[in-house]
């Protein structure tokens, strides 16, 4: 892939690596709101989300077996992080040191932050982007299973889309320093796998850093199009969808939430069981490339 | 008790065959086949034709079923004629401009007019659509009542057919293998409300449906699906005030026989995804309009 003057900062992340992070599924979102009555709202009577806990100015929200997988916090809602989960104690501080080697500063969560997040512990540090990323290791899970406050047939928390300012090197960032894999690519937007499931990773090339969308799966197609009623009816913004992307077979339909971020219900998607056979595939960044069904996106990040 | 074969075609009338051709060929992705001042004929599948518009005097507006054999209109217009039904032969021109060996005509209590035909032809030659609309075939034909009891017991007494499920007070009627081929829908007058064709499978039915929201096709219902079939169904309007709709999926016709079920009148009984719906009769039928007393 070409590299601009522009984006040809030094990549320390091309240097060896002397440790792999291995990511083992994503854990949650956490996003800052200037409205936190109105998200909870949101995410609740809309999205079919279940309050898991709240604290003084939080609100956990489940979407599957995990105790959370979304939780909304009174703040600036530029204040967004991703958590992916590690396997072992030790991988937490390989990760820290192996980051700190590359030059990203690493903070370890204090035991106050763990609680609250229903993790034994972790670790924050930012991708080269500037996205906020957490480790964890040990996140809580649930004795009871996820009952949505509406049936949207919510089977869970499932991707996300990344923010990336230069997509070349924050490929390399999660495929050499963590173990992602690109599974497809639509224009430069590399969809990253880490486990047999198509994508749990898209970084979409625009001008900011940031969670560019949050996907749940949800158990059907048509769940998917009641959805796509339910919420026309209501008035929520339907920025893309419903569609079927060519990349991951999943039918899909993304609409707008608080602050304006995408929230994404799919079913359907591809898993990849071969990992020696598999071949990632390039797909044309236009409309085509992201529904095969002629649905035209209204996502910035979509569109050229 | 005469033995219907096959839906084989619906006729409608035009009185802008040029408009109404091409919005055959060019939205619905139909095969042209005959053409002349007052007859455009369109092919789906195997069957010569399944859809055809007319217009001149010759032009009536028909649902065309297969029976087997001459004497099967025989005994179809002896049952109609008890109950006291309008009905005939075809003559040797009406056979020869519908492409059938032999045929029978009666009108319903609402004044729908079926067709019964003998020896409809095939085409030898495979299907070739106009545009790559994924589709399958002629599928059924959804048909306005103005008293649903009655016009049943022609398909139930006379007709053979027999009621897979009703939505509200409207009929789902089968003969063959699927789910249903006729469906009834009361309404405040007659006529076929409308045809639909199959498509391949969802990604089909969903391309159409942007593809026609790009032509600015007006569509009144769907994409749903339908709770008693559970088909995927797209309608949307045709050139005149016949309605046109994709369907793909859907469950057989139980091998078993088994009870009609009930299903909700109007929208909520027609789409279990909760689309939009814009078609009258449905509508009226969820507030116990069309003059019939709700007895569900």
């Amino acid at each position: 892939m070409p590299r601009t003057a522009e984006t040809a900062k030094p990549c320390r992340c091309e240097r060896k690596v002397a440790h792999v992070i291995k990511l083992q599924d994503v854990s949650y979102v956490r996003l800052g709101t200037a409205d936190l009555d109105g998200a909870t709202k949101f995410a609740t009577d809309y999205l079919g989300l279940e309050i898991s806990h709240r604290s003084k100015d939080s609100v956990y929200l489940k979407s599957d077996q995990r105790e959370h997988t979304l939780c909304y916090f009174h703040g600036s809602a530029a204040d967004q992080t991703a958590a992916f989960e590690v396997a072992e104690r030790a991988e937490l501080d390989m990760a820290a040191s192996e980051l700190d080697r590359l030059g990203h500063r690493v903070r370890f969560g204090s035991e106050k932050e763990s609680e609250l997040r229903r993790v034994r512990s972790f670790i924050a540090f930012q991708d080269p982007t500037g996205n906020n990323i957490e480790l964890v290791w040990r996140p809580a899970y649930s004795s009871q299973r996820y009952h949505g406050e509406r049936d949207a047939g919510i089977t869970g928390f499932s991707h996300i889309g990344l923010c990336t300012t230069d997509a070349a090197r924050d490929e390399i960032f999660w495929t050499k320093v963590c173990n992602a894999r690109v599974s497809d690519r639509i224009g430069d937007a590399a969809l990253l796998r880490i486990d047999e499931v198509h994508h749990t990773i898209a970084l979409f090339p625009t001008d900011r850093a940031g969670i560019q969308h949050i996907n749940h799966q949800v158990a059907s197609g048509d769940d998917v199009m009641r959805s796509f009623n339910f919420l026309s009816e209501r008035q929520v913004p339907m920025v893309f969808g419903p569609g079927r992307h060519p990349t991951s077979s999943a039918r899909f339909l993304y609409f707008e939430g608080p602050d304006g971020m995408v929230f994404e219900y799919s079913s359907g998607v591809r898993e990849i069981a071969d990992e020696l056979l598999y071949r990632e595939r390039q797909l044309p960044f236009d409309a085509k490339g992201f529904c095969e069904w002629g649905a035209k996106p209204q996502i910035k990040e979509f569109r050229n | 008790m005469v033995e219907l074969q096959q839906l084989r075609y619906a006729r409608l009338i035009t009185d802008d065959l040029r408009s109404a051709a091409d919005f055959a060929q060019r939205v619905i992705g139909l095969e042209p086949i005959d053409r002349n001042q007052e007859l455009a004929t369109f092919r789906s599948d195997y069957r010569d034709y399944t859809l055809a518009f007319a217009s001149g005097e010759r032009a009536v507006q028909s649902v065309g079923l297969e029976v087997r054999y001459p004497q099967d209109l025989d005994a179809a217009i002896e049952g109609l004629r008890g109950l006291g039904l309008s009905s005939g032969r075809g003559s040797a021109e009406d056979c020869a401009f519908r492409k059938v060996k032999d045929m029978a005509w009666f009108m319903d209590f609402s004044g729908n007019r079926i067709e019964l035909v003998v020896r409809p032809l095939n085409s030898g030659w495979r299907y070739f659509p106009s545009r790559d609309a994924g589709i399958r075939g002629l599928a059924d034909v959804m048909l306005r009542t103005v008293d649903l009891e009655k016009d049943l017991s022609i398909w139930t007494e006379i007709l053979g057919a027999r009621v897979s499920d009703w939505a509200g007070e409207a009929a789902y009627l089968r003969f063959d293998e699927a789910h249903h081929r006729i469906a009834l829908f009361p309404a405040a007058r007659p006529g076929i409300l409308a045809v639909e064709y199959a498509v391949e499978d969802v990604n089909l039915l969903m391309r159409n449906s942007y593809l026609l929201r790009d032509l600015q096709v007006p569509v009144v219902h769907g994409p749903g699906r339908r709770p008693a079939s559970e088909q995927l169904f797209l309608t949307f309007a045709g050139p005149g005030d016949v309605l046109f709709s994709f369907v793909a999926e859907g469950v057989a016709a139980d091998t078993e026989p088994r009870r009609p079920r009930q299903f909700p009148a109007g929208p909520a009984g027609l789409c279990n995804w909760g689309s939009e719906c814009k078609i009258g009769e449905f509508n009226d039928a969820a507030h116990g309009r069309n003059g019939q007393a709700m007895s569900v």
